[in-house]
C-alpha cells in the first residue's frame, strides 16, 4: 500500500512537472524534450517518441531511451513499428505487446501509442515504450496507463499546438524583421546614392518649394543645402519661368518629364546647360505631394556638341570653299576667293587677310593680295553683305567678283607693296623656313615680329600660316583681327591650317595652269611668228592648222586653207615631196628633211616633215616645216663664188706675173718693128702688137682683181658720179641706141671709195649696154631701213642705200645667173670675163653687196646694196 | 736728160733703153735693186723708172731709199696693174701701168720734165 501511494505520488509529481513544463517552457524543442523525459519517468518506461506531422509525414521531433540508429532509420519513414500510423489511422490509442506479433520490429516488448490531437486536427503521435517493473523487466501497459497517457497527451497536444502557432508567429516576425532590415539598407543605399551622385537631385513640393538638396545640386548650382531649401524657382533664368511653370503643371497632373535639355542659372550667375527629369512624388494614396527634380549638368556635353557642330559647319564650308576653289584656275580670282573665305564672318571670320607668295628666284615673299576693311564702319558693311550662308557657288563667286573686297583696296595696295627677304628673321620668313604657323599675340614682345610691317598694318596681334603644297612652302597667309580685337586662338590656327593645305594646292594648280597657259601661248606665238611656213596635215593630206607665214605666202585667209587638201593649197613641188615623205615616213617613222626647188617661184625650200604619233606609235598626221632658203642659198653661192675667186685669183696672179714681162718684151719690140716695117710685114707686126695688147689687158684685169687694196672712203654725190659716168659712156650708149634714165633722189650721198666704185658702175653700165640694143638702161636709187642684229646680238634698224641698174636687154640664161660674177665667166666673144667679178669685188670692198635678177629676153637688173649708216 | 731704168728683166731693159733713147734721153739701166741704188748715186739720173717686183730688194724699198738719198729726183713707179691706191705710188711722183705700149710711160716722163722746167 505504501509503495502504491508512493507510486501515485510520483505519478502526480510527474504530471505536475509536466504541466509546469508545458506552461512555463516556451521553446518548442525543449518542451518536447521535457515531455518525453517526464513521460518516460511517469511510466517508469524505457523511452518515448514524439512525432509531428510535417509535410504529410510523421517525423520524429523528440525522443528518449531509443537508440539513435532506430531514430535515424525511422525519422523520415512512416512510423517504424507501424504503431504511429495505426494510431493516426484508427484515431485511437494502440497498445502493443510483443507477443501479439503485429510488427516485424521487435526492438522493444511493449508500447503505447496515441495520436496528438487538438479537436479533430491530428498533430502527430506520442509513443511510450517498455514499461518496466522494479526489477527492470518489461511489463505490459494496463488500462490505467492508457487513461493516464491519453489524458496527458491531450494536454501536451494543446501545448504543442500552441507552441506550433507561436513558432510560426515567431518565424513570421523574424521574416518581417529581415524585410525591415532590408528596407533600411535600401534606404541608406539610396540616400548615399542621392548624396553621392553628380546629378542634382532635388525634391520640391507642389509649389516648387525645395524640400531636399543633394551634394550634386550643391556642386552643380553652388548653393548650399541651407541656402536652397525653402526657396522656389531658384535655378531658372528669368526667361524660362513660363516654361518651367508649364513643366510643373504637367508633373502635377502625374506626367513625368524626361531628359529635357534646358539651361539653368547657378549661384554665380553663369548659365549652364542641363538635362532635367521631373517626376511626381506620390503618397500611399497615390496623391501627388511633390516633385522630384533631377538635373544633370551637360555644359561640357553641350560644348562638345557645339564644337562638333562648329567643326561640322566648318567642314561644310571648307568643302564649299574647296569646291569653289576648284572651280577656278584663274590665280587672281582664286586668291580673292581664298581671302574672302578667310575674312567673311561665317568663313573663318578674320578681319583682314593677306596672301604672300614665295619668289624662289629672288628669295623673297611677295605680297599678292590683301583684303580687309579700312575702318570699323566699312568693316560692318562688308561683313553684313558678304556671307556664305545660303549661297550657291555661282552666287558666291559673283559676289566675290563684284563684292566689296575689291582688288584696289587700301589693304590690297599695301599688301602688294610688301616684299620680304627670306634671309631676314621675320615671322613670315620663319613660317616659310620652319613650315610652321605663328600666332603673334603681341608684336612688341615677339622676338621676330617685323616691326616696320607691324606699324604699317597697325595691328600688333596677328597670325601667319604657311601654305604648304606637297611638302613645299609656296607662300604664307597673314591674318589679324584689328577691328574685333578678338584674340586669335590656337583653334583658329588649327582650322585655318586645315584650310591652308587646300589653298596651297589650289594655288599651285592655278599657277601650274597659268604656266601651262603661258607656255601654250608662247608656243602659239612661236607657231604664228615663226618665219618658216608651218602646217599640219592628217593622214589624208587634209590641212589641220597653218601659221601666219603660210597665210602670207599663200595669200588666202586661214579658214580658206584649213580643211583643204594640201595639194589644193601648195604647189606640186611640195605635194610630190609630201607624197614621198609619206611613203618614207610609213617605212621609217623618222622625220625627213629635204631641199627642193620650186620651179614656179624659182625659190629653194627646205622641207621638213615629221610624223605626229599617238601613244601607240600610229601616225596621226604630219608636221611640215617649209623654210624658204633661197636667200640662204644665194648667200652660200656667194660664199662659194668668193672662195672660187680667191683660188682662181691666186693662180691668175702667179700666171700673170710670169707672163707679164715676156709679153711686155714681145709687145714692145713688135711695136718697134711695126714702126720700122712696111706693107704686109707692118701688118703682121701689128697683129703681134694687138694680140699682145689683148693678153696684157687680160693680165691687167686679172691682177687688178686679185690685188689687195687699201680703200679711201669719201662722201660722194651719186647724182654727180652718174652724170660723169653717163657723159663718159655717152658714145658707146649712142652706138647701141640705148636710152639712159636716171631716177636718183637729189643729193644722194654715199660713202664709198670713189675711183673704184666708179669703175664698178662703169662696168655694170657697160655690161648692160653691151647686152641691150635700142633699149633703156634705168638707174634708180633709194634709201630704206632694214632690221639687223648687231655683233652683240641686239636688234637694230639700219639705213641702207639701194642702187639698181636695169636694162631691157636679152637677159641672162637661168643656169648662167649663179656664175655671172665668176672670174673669166663671159658670154661675149671679146670679153675678159673679169668685169663683173671685179665689180662684185669692188662693191664688197665698199661694204656692200650686189645681186642680179634676170629674165631671159626681158632684161637684167643689178642691185647694189650699200650700208648708208652715218658714221 | 739721164734716165735710170730699173727692172729685173734684161729684155725689158733693152726695150726701154732703145725706146727711150729714141726719145732722146740718156738711159742707164739696172737689173736689180742693189744695182739700181749704186747707179742712182753714181750716175745721178734726172728721172728714175722703177719696177716694183724685183728678186733682191723690192721696188718699194728701193723707192724709199732713193727718196731718202735724193728726195727731189722724180721717180716713176712701173706697176703691173692699176696700183694707184698703193702707198708706194703716193710717195712716188707718178706711176705707169706696165705695158708693151710705152706711149703712156713716154708721156709721163715728158710731163715730169715739163713740170720740172716750170
Amino acid at each position: 500500500m505504501e509503495s502504491e501511494q508512493i507510486k501515485e505520488l510520483q505519478k502526480t509529481l510527474r504530471i505536475y512537472e509536466l504541466t509546469k513544463a508545458i506552461l512555463l517552457v516556451d521553446d518548442f524543442d525543449e518542451l518536447l524534450r521535457i515531455i518525453t523525459v517526464e513521460t518516460t519517468l511517469l511510466f517508469n518506461a524505457r523511452g518515448s517518441i514524439i512525432r509531428i506531422v510535417e509535410n504529410n509525414k510523421l517525423g520524429v521531433k523528440a525522443s528518449i531511451g531509443i537508440s539513435n540508429n532506430v531514430i535515424e532509420s525511422t525519422s523520415t519513414i512512416d512510423f517504424v513499428d507501424g504503431l504511429s500510423e495505426m494510431a493516426v489511422m484508427q484515431d485511437k490509442t494502440i497498445i502493443y505487446n510483443k507477443t501479439d506479433d503485429i510488427s516485424t520490429i521487435t526492438d522493444f516488448n511493449n508500447a503505447l501509442c496515441t495520436p496528438l490531437k487538438t479537436g479533430s486536427v491530428s498533430l502527430g503521435t506520442f509513443t511510450v515504450i517498455d514499461k518496466l517493473d522494479e526489477q527492470g523487466n518489461a511489463i505490459p501497459f494496463d488500462e490505467n496507463d492508457v487513461k493516464l497517457f491519453e489524458g496527458f497527451t491531450t494536454i501536451a497536444a494543446i501545448v504543442i499546438k500552441k507552441l506550433c502557432l507561436y513558432e510560426k508567429a515567431l518565424l513570421k516576425e523574424k521574416e518581417a524583421n529581415k524585410e525591415k532590415l532590408k528596407a533600411q539598407e535600401l534606404n541608406i543605399y539610396l540616400q548615399s546614392l542621392i548624396n553621392n551622385t553628380a546629378d542634382a537631385i532635388i525634391t520640391m513640393d507642389t509649389d516648387r518649394v525645395i524640400k531636399s538638396w543633394n551634394y550634386g545640386a550643391e556642386n552643380t548650382y553652388g548653393y548650399s543645402r541651407d541656402e536652397a531649401i525653402g526657396k522656389s524657382y531658384l535655378l531658372m533664368p528669368d526667361f524660362l519661368f513660363d516654361i518651367e511653370r508649364l513643366y510643373t503643371e504637367r508633373v502635377k497632373k502625374g506626367e513625368t518629364i524626361k531628359n529635357v535639355e534646358t539651361v539653368h542659372k547657378t549661384k554665380n550667375g553663369s548659365i549652364i546647360d542641363v538635362s532635367i527629369t521631373m517626376a511626381p512624388i506620390k503618397d500611399l494614396y497615390e496623391k501627388i505631394i511633390g516633385i522630384s527634380y533631377i538635373s544633370r549638368d551637360i555644359t561640357i556635353k553641350k560644348k562638345t556638341e557645339r564644337e562638333l557642330m562648329k567643326k561640322n559647319d566648318m567642314l561644310n564650308r571648307l568643302i564649299f570653299i574647296g569646291s569653289a576653289m576648284r572651280s577656278t584656275l584663274d590665280l587672281e580670282r582664286l586668291i580673292r576667293m581664298i581671302l574672302t573665305a578667310v575674312t567673311t564672318g561665317d568663313g573663318f571670320g578674320f578681319n583682314r587677310a593677306m596672301l604672300f607668295l614665295l619668289d624662289e628666284d629672288k628669295n623673297i615673299l611677295k605680297g599678292v593680295m590683301g583684303v580687309g576693311p579700312s575702318g570699323h564702319e566699312e568693316a560692318w558693311r562688308i561683313w553684313s553683305t558678304l556671307s556664305m550662308e545660303n549661297k550657291n557657288l555661282n552666287n558666291l563667286i559673283e559676289e566675290i567678283e563684284k563684292g566689296p573686297l575689291r582688288k584696289d583696296s587700301f589693304m590690297d595696295k599695301l599688301c602688294c607693296s610688301i616684299e620680304l627677304p627670306l634671309s631676314d628673321n621675320t615671322v613670315l620668313a620663319l613660317s616659310v623656313k620652319n613650315k610652321k604657323a605663328y600666332n603673334v599675340q603681341d608684336a612688341h614682345l615677339h622676338e621676330y615680329a617685323n616691326f616696320p610691317l607691324v606699324q604699317h598694318l597697325g595691328s600688333t596681334s596677328y597670325a601667319v600660316i604657311p601654305l604648304i603644297s606637297q611638302e613645299k612652302v609656296i607662300g604664307v597667309l597673314w591674318v589679324d583681327n584689328l577691328f574685333s580685337r578678338r584674340q586669335i586662338t590656337d583653334n583658329d590656327i588649327e582650322y585655318l591650317s586645315g584650310f591652308t593645305s587646300q589653298i596651297a594646292s589650289a594655288i599651285e594648280n592655278a599657277r601650274l595652269f597659268e604656266r601651262v597657259y603661258q607656255a601654250e601661248k608662247e608656243l602659239e606665238n612661236i607657231f604664228e611668228s615663226i618665219s618658216d611656213m608651218l602646217y599640219v596635215t592628217d593622214t589624208d593630206y587634209i590641212i589641220k592648222s597653218v601659221n601666219q607665214a603660210v597665210v602670207n605666202k599663200i595669200g588666202k585667209p586661214k579658214k580658206e586653207i584649213i580643211g583643204k587638201k594640201s595639194f589644193e593649197i601648195f604647189s606640186d613641188t611640195f605635194v610630190s615631196c609630201e607624197t614621198r615623205f609619206k611613203n618614207f615616213l610609213k617605212k621609217s617613222g623618222e622625220p625627213l628633211i629635204e631641199e627642193v626647188e620650186d620651179t614656179f617661184t624659182d625659190n629653194t625650200y627646205l622641207l621638213s616633215c615629221s610624223p605626229i604619233l599617238d601613244s601607240s606609235g600610229n601616225i596621226l598626221g604630219n608636221v611640215h616645216i617649209v623654210r624658204d632658203i633661197t636667200e640662204l642659198k644665194k648667200l652660200k653661192e656667194r660664199a662659194d663664188a668668193n672662195e672660187r675667186m680667191a683660188a682662181l685669183g691666186e693662180i691668175a696672179a702667179k700666171v700673170a706675173h710670169e707672163i707679164r714681162n715676156p709679153l711686155l718684151s714681145i709687145g714692145g719690140f713688135a711695136r718697134r718693128l711695126e714702126r720700122r716695117l712696111a706693107d704686109e710685114e707692118k701688118d703682121y707686126a701689128r697683129i703681134i702688137v694687138d694680140e699682145v695688147q689683148r693678153l696684157e689687158n687680160i693680165l691687167s684685169d686679172t691682177l687688178s682683181f686679185v690685188k689687195t687694196t687699201r680703200l679711201k672712203f669719201s662722201k660722194v654725190n651719186l647724182n654727180e658720179m652718174f652724170d660723169s659716168i653717163i657723159t663718159l659712156l655717152e658714145p658707146v650708149l649712142q652706138e647701141r641706141q640705148n636710152e639712159i634714165v636716171e631716177e636718183i633722189p637729189h643729193d644722194f650721198i654715199i660713202s664709198i671709195n670713189e675711183e673704184r666704185f666708179r669703175e664698178a658702175l662703169i662696168n655694170i653700165i657697160t655690161n648692160a649696154n653691151q647686152f641691150t640694143t635700142s633699149g633703156t638702161i634705168k638707174i634708180f636709187a633709194e634709201r630704206r631701213s632694214i632690221q639687223i642684229f648687231d655683233s652683240l646680238g641686239d636688234f637694230k634698224i639700219r639705213q641702207e642705200a639701194v642702187i639698181s641698174i636695169s636694162d631691157t636687154g636679152c637677159g641672162i640664161r637661168r643656169e648662167d645667173i649663179p656664175r655671172i660674177f665668176d672670174p673669166f665667166f663671159t658670154t661675149r666673144t671679146n670679153g675678159t670675163g673679169l668685169g663683173l667679178a671685179i665689180t662684185k669685188r669692188v662693191i664688197e670692198e665698199n661694204g656692200g653687196r650686189i645681186e642680179v635678177q634676170s629674165t631671159l629676153g626681158e632684161g637684167t637688173t643689178f642691185k647694189i646694196y650699200l650700208n648708208n649708216e652715218e658714221e | 736728160m739721164k734716165l735710170l731704168v730699173v727692172d729685173d728683166e734684161k729684155n725689158i731693159l733693152k726695150l726701154y733703153k732703145v725706146e727711150l733713147e729714141d726719145e732722146g734721153y740718156t738711159v742707164v739701166t739696172a737689173n736689180s735693186g742693189k744695182e739700181a741704188l749704186e747707179l742712182f748715186e753714181k750716175e745721178n739720173p734726172d728721172i728714175v723708172t722703177l719696177d716694183i717686183l724685183m728678186p733682191d730688194i723690192d721696188g718699194i724699198r728701193v723707192l724709199r731709199q732713193m727718196k731718202e738719198l735724193k728726195p727731189n729726183i722724180p721717180i716713176i713707179m712701173l706697176t703691173a696693174y692699176d696700183y694707184r691706191d698703193d702707198f708706194s705710188v703716193w710717195v712716188s711722183d707718178a706711176y705707169v701701168v706696165k705695158s708693151s705700149d710705152l706711149s703712156s710711160l713716154k708721156a709721163t716722163i715728158k710731163q715730169i720734165i715739163e713740170k720740172g722746167n716750170q
